[in-house]
């Protein structure tokens, strides 16, 4: 008999089914991966049996011979203090901030029955999961914890009491490529050596693909196909499973032919960025130092690296959207004038689409005056029938209908919101667009048919891009030439091939290494 | 949601009764019934009875009533109007102009602002307009600081630097993309500041300080009934009972408000 059976599982809030019959079975020592797109049910799939979520369960699941489903509260907070421990996706929310980390991971321990544990306890526990200088972290608040070593933390209080099942709700999704597969190497380590069963949820096919044994695939709440990890990932079955398989980049593919590049269009020298921390102590962060790039006409140049690298801050501050404190940048040789100074015409050479696609629309704005917004102000030769016209022409464009321009930002979801921004950057006919993490807040599915999308435009618009992203497959498709950032300075550029063939740089090689 | 809308629909009911019934009234709220003086609850003629000289009870809790509350929507739109341009200027602007904008908002917050408001006036003397300004002037202090925060949390969207790659110029952009998002939360703060200045407007008149007689106000109407409490307490329940209906209905509609907002 397996450790954690599901079987017949559904689940409902209110009258929404959110889990239909969902059966499957993980072994001790074993890993069984949930995947599906967001919105198929996979987070309540883990959670609902443990009363951890609004959702009603009913049907069966049965952890080590005990039945959940219908369990009382106490019973059910007896079992997830003793036999299961939760990973959850931000280390930060998941952590409480006012109590310390010795403190949070001391009721961890005493909530499944053992006694307090002793210091050395706690710092032998830190210690397992790899987390530096556990001695001093136990005093430490979380807020001082970067992102990976909170997650971290978090993995050391769920596995404290020795359960016999974890469960993971994307627990690398928050982190960047490296760290992600620091985390997962980890969480395999730990699963191996305690014999210890692992429910890992995750939208990541190619995390899943290297540790998982068998994967579940949900979609609509529904068990879509299940089988051996290797199986389902090299020969879905099923349409959906192809879809998503097909959707997700991998490194492996072979890159596409992109467009011819054209002459030098825009040159950034020694560009140095810093910001006035808060507080008393009037420091400065460096934020970007002495980094160049340039871009030619119809070039895509990725500019990748960890989360707090410098890459955001140095695109705005090329695009003349951020602070600049000292380098030129020059637009075909001319000088681009600074962030207060930039004229209707240069405005127009560079748009930008950002990361959260619903925080970058007006949310009192319909569509077509967020589209028509830049017509608007950069474009004034337009008459106001000729902006709708080009409003209707842009949707079209970005394969939106026209009954769109009337809607509002909250009418829309992740990926049409993502397309109107994509339409408003477009409006103006840029030479060039800075796509700031533009496809990482979306769904595998919709992130593909986005990519699709810039793909399009890019072959047919001759526009050169500048893609930041944290990942090199997604880079690979796009791009001719990529950047490595870090800590604010570009630390290896070249062709996307030779970077991702034979990285120079140890960061790269761990960054290479990672995807 | 509900209670808000209930809330709302009893604030509503009182303002347009205090409007709209005093001129059907058979007494005004300065005549005097010398047949009816300390008249009973429900009394012929008298619904609410009279006061210790015989004025009609209803018609001067109505017009109290429409008094208190001209007072507390114009000094809550004196706030806003203030506490918004300053807040918004000050957090768009940001950098040592924020920091000066606020200080002086924090040294204004430091003053005994009941104290401000009575040497008003002791020095220009009793004047309604004066009770406006008074209490306007100390009440958008909390606007300013409210509106300041959303607007330095907006600045930070990603559609404020859209807008600024769009073209827009800075002051297209607040008016255009700030401001309207900074609406419901100001709208929200403006409810919570109306019985907050009803509560002043009260305490003033009860010092006697506020309105003149015969003109009067609930917080005038709750300082003679209270005179008057052993004899006939209706006298002090009635206005109380209403000033605090207000208080509580237009606080309950505010902060259920503020929350919906900032979720």
């Amino acid at each position: 008999m397996s450790l954690y059976v599901v079987e017949e599982l559904s689940a409902r809030i209110g009258d929404t089914v959110i889990v239909d019959t969902v059966s499957f079975a993980v072994e001790a020592g074993q890993c069984v991966a949930l995947v599906g797109a967001s919105g198929s049910g996979k987070s309540q799939t883990c959670l609902a049996p443990f009363g951890l979520s609004p959702a009603v369960p009913s049907g069966s699941t049965q952890l080590d011979g005990v039945e959940l489903v219908g369990a009382d509260a106490a019973t059910l907070r007896a079992i997830r203090g003793r036999d299961v421990g939760f990973v959850f996706q931000h280390p930060l929310t998941a952590l409480t901030p006012h109590l310390t980390i010795g403190a949070q991971l001391t009721e961890s321990w005493t909530r499944s029955g053992a006694p307090t544990p002793s210091r050395a306890d706690m710092v032998a526990a830190l210690d397992r999961v790899a987390l530096d200088a556990p001695e001093d972290r136990l005093d430490q608040f979380p807020h001082r914890l970067s992102g990976g070593q909170r997650q971290r933390a978090l993995i050391a209080m769920a596995i404290a009491h020795r359960p016999k099942l974890l469960i993971a709700d994307e627990p690398t999704s928050a982190l960047d490529a490296s760290l992600r597969a620091e985390i997962m190497a980890l969480l395999d380590e730990l699963r191996r050596e305690h014999d210890m069963a692992l429910l890992l949820v995750s939208h990541d096919l190619a995390a899943v693909a290297s540790h998982a044994d068998s994967v579940v695939m949900l979609r609509d709440g529904r068990v879509e196909e299940s089988g051996p990890a290797a199986d389902i990932l090299a020969a879905p079955r099923s349409d959906y499973g192809r879809a998503l398989v097909a959707a997700t980049p991998k490194l492996a593919d072979s890159a596409p032919a992109l467009p011819e590049t054209g002459a030098p269009l825009l040159h950034a020298e020694n560009v140095s960025v810093s910001f006035r921390r808060p507080g008393w102590r009037r420091d400065r962060l460096q934020a970007v130092s002495g980094a160049s790039l340039a871009l030619a006409e119809g070039e895509a140049l990725a500019l990748v690296g960890g989360s707090g690298s410098g890459k955001s801050t140095l695109a705005r501050a090329i695009a003349r959207l951020g602070p600049l404190d000292t380098g030129t940048v020059r637009w075909r040789s001319e000088p681009l004038p600074e962030r207060k100074r930039m004229t209707t015409h240069h405005r127009r050479l560079i748009q930008p689409v950002f990361q959260d696609p619903v925080a970058s629309l007006d949310p009192q704005w319909r569509v077509s005056d967020i589209i028509a917004e830049p017509l608007k102000h950069l474009r004034p030769d337009l008459a106001e029938w000729g902006r709708a016209g080009a409003v209707k022409q842009l949707l079209q464009e970005v394969d939106l209908p026209a009954d769109f321009a009337d809607r509002f930002p909250r009418e829309l979801s992740g990926g049409q919101a993502q397309r109107v921004a994509i339409a408003r950057a477009l409006a103006v006919e840029p030479e060039m667009l800075l796509l700031d993490e533009a496809t990482s807040a979306l769904d595998v599915l919709v992130a593909g048919r986005v990519l699709d999308l810039l793909e399009k435009l890019q072959h047919e618009r001759d526009l050169a891009l500048l893609f930041i992203t944290h990942d090199l497959a997604v880079a690979k498709r796009l791009c001719h030439r990529i950047a490595v950032m870090d800590a604010g300075q570009i630390i290896e550029e070249g062709p996307t091939e030779q970077i991702i063939t034979a990285p120079a740089h140890p960061i790269t090689q761990k960054l290479v290494a990672a995807s | 949601m509900t209670a808000s809308r209930i809330s709302l629909g009893i604030v509503a009911i009182i303002a347009l009764a205090a409007l709209f019934v005093p001129p059907f009234l058979p007494w005004t709220h300065s005549a005097i019934d010398w047949d009816a003086v300390r008249a009973p609850l429900f009394s012929t003629g008298h619904l609410f009875g009279t006061d210790s000289v015989g004025r009609d009870l209803l018609a001067r809790t109505l017009v109290g009533t429409r008094v208190t509350l001209a007072v507390a929507l114009a000094a809550a739109l004196v706030a806003l109007v203030i506490g918004t341009a300053w807040g918004a200027i000050a957090g768009w602007i940001g950098g040592r102009t924020d920091e000066i904008m606020m200080r002086i908002v924090d040294g204004l917050y430091a003053l005994p602002f009941m104290f401000v408001v009575i040497l008003l006036m002791v020095v220009f003397g009793r004047n309604i307009v004066l009770v406006f300004i008074g209490i306007g002037a100390v009440e958008w202090l909390t606007m300013a600081r409210v509106v300041r925060g959303q607007v330095i949390a907006l600045k930070e969207r990603p559609f404020v630097t859209a807008a600024e790659a769009a073209g827009a110029p800075a002051n297209r952009i607040l008016t255009g993309h700030i401001l309207p998002n900074v609406a419901g939360v100001a709208l929200a703060y403006l409810l919570l500041t109306v019985p907050q200045v009803v509560m002043v407007e009260s305490f003033l008149s009860f010092l006697g300080l506020g309105v003149q007689e015969p003109l009067t106000s609930l917080g005038i109407l709750v300082k003679e009934g209270a005179d008057d409490m052993d004899i006939q307490p209706h006298a002090l329940l009635i206005p109380g009972g209403v000033l605090v209906l207000i208080i509580v209905c237009l606080t309950i509609a505010g902060e259920r408000l503020r929350d919906r907002l900032s979720q």
